[in-house]
């Protein structure tokens, strides 16, 4: 939903909307992937999915924050 | 014959005995019903809370119960405290919008701002956002106003759609995105609005619990040659916490209200 104008207002919404979500994206990112990673160590044995699950994580969290508030 | 040990026994200090100072814990907190048979439910914290309504209520009625076009004495106060809820916690998050939830911000932060100050107001002094209970409703209230609010306005299913399908991206990737944006925005953001609030006012109370305890018992109880530094250091830094306690009981009452105002002005207006 990009039709908003760029005003003074909107911009600083939006600095302050990027700051304030950036540590629950990231903090989600990493219970939601390290999470299905651990799910998926335990039923296979392989422990390496929990880093690779948390590496996911806060790779797609970050994506998500330039998604949002980078474009 | 004199030895040092014997002349270091006459000295007025004493090793501090096991069982002699206790740290305050978590059980400060843990507060029996006010008077002997009363409902279990009416502890300080519930007084304080209503007594911090009323004493709102007041306030304001005396500021804008009868207002005047030169504004005088309490008014002046409250139309200070007014405007600073609206240019700081409203218009940044609200825009156009900020007017209409003015009454719930204002309500929002001081009622906060005062739940805050009941820290460090001597003789009462107990936080009542400390007991997560009181923020938990607060954030609660917002959290439902959010949601409703956004389908009425995004629609039922577009509130949920701009909140957590982001355009621009390959369909597949959704899968991928969609669970951290649930659990970020519906589970994490309510929870850590209450949890915020909660924790500064829970570490700030055990500090000064701490702090003047030491001081306290070091300079009343165990009073000599170590115990005096220990409860002069004990006293000062209370004082000195007390100050750092003022200051971040206001930020959190702002923090909180500026959360409060973010997540309405989410509802308001779809992400992007």
């Amino acid at each position: 939903m990009s039709e908003q104008k760029r005003t003074p207002e909107n911009d600083g919404r939006d600095f302050a909307d990027a700051a304030w979500s950036v540590p629950a994206y990231l903090m989600s990112g990493i219970l939601v992937w390290g999470g299905f990673g651990w799910l998926l160590s335990h039923w296979t044995g392989v422990y390496a999915f929990i880093p690779i699950g948390v590496i996911l994580g806060v790779g797609l969290a970050v994506y998500l924050v330039y998604l949002k508030h980078g474009r | 014959m004199i030895t040092p040990t014997l002349l270091l026994a006459t000295l007025p200090f004493k090793a501090p005995e096991p069982g002699g100072f206790h740290a305050p814990g978590p059980d400060i907190f843990e507060l029996p019903p006010l008077w002997e048979g009363a409902p279990t439910w009416l502890t300080k914290p519930t007084l304080l809370a209503m007594f911090s309504a009323v004493l709102l209520v007041v306030l304001f009625w005396g500021a804008f119960g009868n207002p005047k076009i030169v504004p005088r004495g309490l008014q002046n106060i409250g139309e200070i405290g007014y405007m600073f809820v609206r240019e700081q916690v409203g218009r940044p998050f609200l825009g156009k919008d900020t007017d209409r939830f003015m009454p719930l911000l204002v309500s929002i932060f001081f009622m906060v701002l005062v739940w805050n100050l009941m820290g460090v107001i001597p003789f009462i002094q107990f936080p009542v956002a400390s007991h997560i209970a009181f923020p938990i409703v607060l954030a609660v209230s917002v959290y439902l106003l959010r949601i409703v609010l956004g389908m009425k306005i995004q629609g039922p299913i577009g509130f949920f759609k701009n909140m957590m399908f982001p355009p621009g991206v390959p369909k597949a990737v959704y899968i991928l995105l969609a669970p951290i944006e649930f659990l970020s925005n519906l589970i994490l953001a309510p929870a850590t609005h209450a949890l915020r609030l909660f924790a500064n006012m829970f570490a700030g109370h055990m500090i000064l619990a701490f702090f003047s305890a030491v001081g306290f018992y070091f300079i009343f109880e165990d009073f000599g040659l170590l115990g005096l530094p220990v409860g002069v250091l004990g006293t000062v830094m209370t004082i000195l916490m007390t100050a750092l306690e003022i200051f971040i009981q206001f930020l959190q009452a702002f923090l909180f209200a500026m959360l409060a105002a973010m997540y309405i002005g989410n509802a308001l207006h779809a992400e992007h």
